[in-house]
């Protein structure tokens, strides 16, 4: 058995040694491919830093009861923040309220002068709530107005901001579905592509394979073969698709966080590098092997 | 040893490629195969390889019937079977030693045998010199040479020869006839298809004659007559 899988692996190498230029267009396929998948994973992180950009601007805000306590505003800002559709909880005073109404129309003067018109503080003390996800803040909303936080409660402008909620909510389900099919159909698209490569190359050794027959090699010494030429060539091709992306990201790192607002591509590139060397080499080495396989078959009949 | 039983071979729709073939070959028998191409020779030995089947009628080896054979079991069939063709079927990414290496290694070879083995062979059919030469490097009697020591490699039961030397020169086609007379003295059966008259007449072997797919003539040591 030992000496069977040492032939093959020799017979494999010799292979993928001798046939240069036909191995060279098998990996470049397989790089474009693997290549395809890296961005596809890459952008699925750039889109999630840009969905959660969005998700940070919208909130609702919990006006309280002049009359409640400052125990029990910190105690309903604390079972709030318990909650698991929450992501946080901000509590503004209503002097801070104020404070950020004056500083957003600095350059407004008729308003100002109105709060001066007015004499006291008109604002009340607030809450201001982001949730996980957009979609979860009606049932936040359903808790505000139970008997809970009946007595803290004053308002709650979520009704005003529901139509913008409802809509950024849509949009960034839209972005998820057309993101997730796109990347389905181009994926469907490269494996094609690269298998049909690969099969080319096989049926350029179908004499090959015939001979190896006729010599009485069982089918499994001929398949042997290939498969490791086509892990061989799946390995160099995520090693190249891996060295590729670390130039890729050195070059446009900046580039990609003045476009998206701030997304840190050498860093997610560094915190995910264990997944994106397992997505590299694993579909390289699929691509090549399974590709190899399949185009195989149909010359080992009788 | 081997026995062609009434054999038909019928392409669709109607081409009749061989018709109630019937003959049987003896142990360490020479038989020559005789015909006009299109006379059913390579189909025969296709037949006897079973890369194909026949239309109708049986071919017995060593008394079994060959179409009985499992599909998985078809390789350790041929393994019996030496084949030797007019355009070589070498191995092109392998060297003249790794081809004939390579019929041993897929019958289960140890190391120490092939390394035995393989200069020998190659010494028998004069190639001492051309182990690390690819197919491309080498003349063509060289690479039927190669065949030959690759179907000797496999210790066949039968050697198998279509049109060994079609390709070659009447010199270099004297050489691989000399050398499969050289195999059959050792004892293995040879099968022969050639429309070479100077061969077959210079043999005085059996001779079996196929016109248009019809065994029309099996003569102990007979002469090329069409």
């Amino acid at each position: 058995m030992f000496t069977y899988i040492r032939r093959i692996i020799r017979f494999g190498w010799q292979s993928f040694l001798r046939e240069g230029s036909l191995n060279l267009a098998t990996i470049f396929v397989i790089i474009v491919t693997i290549s395809l998948f890296t961005f596809l994973f890459a952008s699925q992180g750039i889109v999630e830093h840009l969905i959660d950009g969005i998700k940070d601007k919208i909130d609702i805000s919990v006006y309280l009861n002049p009359e409640s306590s400052q125990d029990e505003i910190i105690d309903a800002r604390d079972r709030l923040s318990e909650l698991p559709a929450v992501k946080s909880v901000t509590f503004l005073s209503n002097d801070e309220v104020l404070e950020e109404f004056r500083k957003r129309h600095v350059n407004d003067p008729v308003i100002l002068e109105s709060l001066e018109v007015v004499g006291s503080n008109p604002f009340y003390a607030s809450l201001n709530i982001r949730a996980q996800n957009t979609n979860e803040y009606a049932s936040i909303l359903t808790l505000l107005n139970s008997a809970t936080f009946e007595d803290v409660v004053y308002k709650v402008d979520y009704l005003e901001k529901k139509t913008v909620i409802d809509k950024l909510s849509a949009f960034i389900d839209n972005i998820n579905s057309v993101g997730l099919v796109s990347a389905i159909i181009l994926a469907i698209v490269s494996v094609l592509v690269a298998f049909n490569t690969i099969r080319v190359a096989i049926y350029d050794a179908s004499r090959e394979i015939s001979i190896m027959r006729l010599v009485g090699s069982p089918n499994k010494f001929i398949r042997g073969p290939f498969i490791v030429q086509g892990i061989i060539n799946g390995t160099i091709a995520a090693i190249a698709s891996c060295l590729l992306f670390l130039l890729v990201v050195n070059i446009l790192d900046a580039r990609i966080n003045d476009m998206t607002n701030g997304f840190d591509l050498k860093q997610w590139w560094v915190s995910n590098l264990s997944m994106i060397i397992v997505i590299q080499l694993a579909s390289g080495i699929a691509l090549g092997s399974v590709s190899s396989l399949i185009a195989i078959r149909k010359y080992l009949k009788v | 040893m081997i026995v062609f039983e009434n054999i038909s071979k019928i392409y669709p729709p109607d081409s009749v490629a061989l018709e109630n073939i019937s003959f049987r070959v003896g142990k360490g028998e020479f038989v020559s195969i005789v015909g006009k191409s299109g006379a059913g020779k390579s189909t025969l030995i296709k037949l006897l390889l079973r890369e194909e089947e026949p239309s109708q009628g049986k071919i017995y080896f060593d008394d079994y019937d060959i179409l009985d054979i499992k599909i998985s079991h078809l390789p350790y069939y041929r393994q019996r079977i030496g084949a030797v063709f007019q355009d070589y079927r070498l191995l092109n990414n392998k060297t003249v030693y790794e081809n004939v290496a390579y019929a041993m290694e897929v019958m289960g070879g140890t190391d120490y045998e092939i390394q035995r083995d393989v200069p020998q062979l190659l010494g028998i059919v004069g190639l001492e010199d051309k182990f690390g030469n690819f197919p491309r490097e080498i003349s063509g009697g060289e690479k039927q040479r190669t065949a030959i020591a690759r179907a000797l490699a496999m210790r066949p039961d039968v050697i198998v020869a279509d049109e060994p030397t079609g390709n070659l020169d009447p010199y270099h086609s004297k050489e691989i006839i000399d050398l499969l007379e050289k195999i059959n003295e050792m004892g293995t059966t040879v099968i022969l298809c050639t429309h070479d008259k100077e061969v077959i007449n210079s043999l005085k072997r059996r001779v079996i004659t196929f016109d248009q797919g019809e065994l029309v003539r099996d003569e102990e040591k007979g002469r090329f007559i069409l």
